[in-house]
């Protein structure tokens, strides 16, 4: 067969597979490629190798078809990772009022204009301007951490102190969520450091060591938010139009492409985290641009940051799933990079695709069982997923991480805080006094 | 305007700083910390710190279970005859109607200082995001009016909407006129907006440095603190409602130059970008052995004019022969709305 049809088929075959698992609660794809790159690494050398013509454009289109499609469990059954974290509140308001399917259109044609402007407008621009931009930002990665962080933790709004005399009372009432939201990011930081130094989950499932932490933080609450306060949810209609135009479309490339290029291009910050901040930089008060945005933010998170892998002369490696694949192989020039141009421009076409009729078969079981049944029935398959991946190991630090990310589910504080799992660690270690606090922790 | 404006303002005039680009490359990234919170502390102090022991004469609480126009009006009315009466400054709380966990009714109140009145109305039930409720926009037709004693004059246009969380403060002032000036939040930009606080917490903190390490980082740290708390102030002068910019040598806010309004989506973004460019610039300024050169003309071109014209010419070719209409803002009630909002 000819390396085109090779390509081809695997970048097919990576994006219906992907797309399929994207609707199953709690699996990240990274957990199936991580699987893959094992099952790679042990066939190496032997008569059934895999080769990279193969293996590449599969990995690609399974990043693009689950960041498309991931869309579908995180507003339809409440199963968010942190990346998909704020479509979830206005996507199940549109599910509330009958619009499921409308909500997640949207957020698909989002990461549509996302592929769009990937591959047409930053590839071109990319091997001439991030090389320059990385010699600039060298050693200057941490400090925009904290930064993060800080305006992160500083820009929570008080939720409470709205009645009553003025005073301490009041004052306490007003700080008990912005207190609750300190203390989910200092938790989470102190479990991020935990599993980041001393692991407890065995080495063979290295891949995964954090994978039953972040469902536990995002994941499960809303299960069981779900379960406990779900009201019915009213039968859902198919909208002919998603009542979008050019203008919307642009504008939702425009806060979106900035919060995921941050995301995908400073390490640690997450999808969520670059679409906390477009949001403010951007200030759209227009939901469809919200929530489009957001879909344009998440594909550029996960697409972006495996695209940079492969742009001539910049060697930078972000995000899981380059992570990943860089066990398996380094990226050589320009015709890597565009194998994997193609392979994003067709995984995105066809996982847009099937976008619609997934969403339809999604919502048909939503529409036939209670939603505190399809909340249970998605908390079974995430438990099913953890105890499958990591063991019972994996269960108690799921357990842990659900305590840490019911904390701002009880308090109403903002859930981004648990992201302090990742972002704590890691800024002290780029600052250089990471290793001083474990041995303070008694970790080293 | 917005708090992460401000924020990155704080952390773009940090970057100024020669020794702030060196302590990050040892891997200190303080001095940009506190530029950024020092960007943003003003409006913490306010909102987070001391509206919650601001003292009111008349609080407004609708009941949720059966919202009354009237009420609202009539009490607004019965503030301002306290005022006139006792010829005294009076603090006004518009307390919110919370619904349920997710909604909140909105209403609004109108002064008609031609007719001497107050009018109220009840409007849509609105989610946390601020987006109203399908089908509850019509709910509450009502009207509500209540004769006033005085005109109450305002200096900027804010419409007093009061839905999510908290509800606006408003101070009633009586001037020699007789009429009463409405002072909009009026604990917000009183005494945390100025320069000389800035300076003040610039000195106290590098006091603190000095004495734990020298005088190098302390002046270090007083300039950092000093600059970044006072862009805040001074970026807060180009919207409406202004500071008190020297307290306590000064009492009243200083209006502003009406140049935006402070939640303006256009000027809050270039602000951002702007600072991005220049916090770029002075990196690459602050790198030894660069193998990339350019100009700073040639970064503000290739960063912000040439996507600037490109992002513009596209919505012009989208938004061709339609009407384009433009809320008008203003500039505190933005800056209170956007803040709730941002969550």
């Amino acid at each position: 067969m000819s390396p085109f049809w090779i390509v081809l088929l695997s970048t097919l075959a990576g994006t219906v597979v992907a797309s399929v698992l994207a609707c199953l609660p709690g699996l990240h794809i990274y957990n199936v490629m991580g699987a893959l790159v094992l099952g790679i690494l042990a066939l190496e050398g032997t008569t059934h190798a895999i080769p990279v013509d193969v293996y590449l454009p599969a990995f690609t289109a399974m990043v693009v078809g689950w960041s498309m499609l991931n869309t579908i469990p995180a507003v339809l059954l409440g199963t968010p990772d942190e990346s998909a974290m704020f479509t979830v509140l206005p996507g199940q308001k549109y599910l509330m009022a009958g619009r499921g399917f409308e909500g997640t259109m949207i957020t698909a044609v989002g990461g549509l204009a996302g592929a769009f402007f990937l591959v047409v407008v930053m590839a071109p621009l990319a091997p001439r301007y991030l090389p320059v931009s990385q010699q600039v930002l060298k050693g200057h990665m941490h400090w925009v951490l904290w930064v993060i962080i800080t305006f992160m933790l500083m820009s929570e709004w008080p939720k409470g102190g709205n009645r009553g005399p003025a005073g301490w009372a009041k004052f306490y009432d007003a700080w008990k969520t912005l207190l609750a939201g300190l203390a989910t990011f200092a938790l989470a930081g102190l479990l991020g450091f935990i599993l980041l130094t001393r692991s407890p989950v065995s080495h063979e499932v290295a891949f995964q060591n954090i994978m039953p932490a972040f469902v536990g933080l995002f994941a499960v609450p809303w299960c069981l938010l779900n379960m406990i306060s779900a009201a019915d949810v009213p039968p859902q209609k198919t909208a002919k139009s998603l009542a979008i135009d050019g203008d919307v479309i642009l504008r939702s490339v425009w806060s979106g492409g900035l919060g995921g290029g941050i995301a995908a291009y400073f390490p640690v910050v997450t999808g969520g985290v670059g679409g906390m901040l477009a949001g403010h930089a951007c200030a759209q008060r227009d939901e469809r641009i919200f929530i489009m945005g957001q879909g344009v933010s998440k594909f550029i998170y996960y697409v972006g940051a495996f695209m940079l892998m492969f742009v001539p002369g910049l060697n930078l490696t972000r995000g899981g799933g380059a992570w990943m694949v860089k066990a398996l192989y380094t990226p050589m020039g320009v015709a890597d990079y565009f194998l994997v141009l193609g392979s994003i421009a067709i995984a995105a076409g066809l996982s847009y695709l099937m976008m619609e009729p997934l969403t339809k078969l999604t919502l048909k079981f939503v529409d036939r069982f209670n939603y505190r049944h399809v909340s249970t029935f998605a908390l079974a398959i995430i438990v099913v997923m953890v105890y499958a991946v990591t063991g019972w190991v994996g269960m108690f630090i799921a357990t842990v991480a659900t305590g840490i990310g019911l904390l701002p589910v009880l308090f109403g504080s903002r859930r981004l805080n648990c992201l302090g799992i990742l972002l704590l660690p890691i800024a002290c270690n780029m600052s250089g006094f990471g290793e001083t606090i474990t041995g303070w922790l008694g970790l080293t | 305007m917005k708090g992460f404006s401000h924020f990155m303002s704080g952390v773009a005039v940090a970057s100024f700083g020669p020794w702030a680009i060196d302590a990050a490359l040892n891997g200190n990234p303080l001095f940009f910390v506190l530029g950024g919170a020092c960007g943003i502390l003003p409006d913490t102090l306010d909102f987070k710190f001391y509206r919650f022991f601001y003292e009111h004469d008349v609080y407004i609480t609708p009941d949720p279970k059966n919202p009354d126009p009237q009420y609202v009006a009539d009490e607004y009315a019965r503030a301002v005859a306290l005022a006139v009466d006792e010829k005294r400054y009076v603090r006004v709380k518009l307390v919110s109607v919370r619904l349920g966990a997710d909604f909140w009714q909105q209403y609004s109140v109108k002064i008609d200082n031609e007719k001497l009145e107050v009018l109220v109305k009840f409007g849509p039930v609105v989610n946390t995001g601020q987006v109203p409720v399908e089908g509850t926009e019509n709910r509450y037709p009502t009207v509500a009016r209540a004769k006033l004693k005085a005109k109450v004059i305002q200096t900027y246009d804010a419409g007093m909407k009061v839905d999510i969380f908290d509800g606006p403060t408003i101070g009633l002032k009586p001037m020699e006129n007789g009429d009463l000036d409405l002072e909009f939040l009026p604990w917000h930009r009183e005494w945390s907006h100025s320069l000389t606080v800035g300076a003040m917490l610039g000195a106290l903190v590098g006091a603190g440095v000095w004495l734990a390490s020298g005088w190098t980082p302390a002046w270090q740290s007083f300039v950092t603190i000093a600059a970044c708390y006072g862009v805040h102030v001074v970026e807060d002068q180009l919207g409406h409602m202004g500071s008190n910019i020297f307290y306590p040598l000064t009492k009243l806010r200083t209006p502003g130059l009406h140049w935006m309004h402070s939640g303006d989506g256009l000027p809050n973004f270039l602000t951002v970008w702007i600072c991005c460019l220049l916090i770029f610039w002075n990196l690459y300024r602050g790198q030894p052995a660069m193998t990339y050169h350019f100009g700073f003309l040639h970064l503000m071109m290739v960063g912000l004019v040439l996507p600037g014209l490109v992002f513009g010419a596209l919505r012009w070719v989208l938004n061709r022969g339609r009407k384009a209409v433009v809320a008008k803002g203003d500039d505190a009630d933005d800056e209170w709305n956007d803040s709730k909002a941002a969550g």
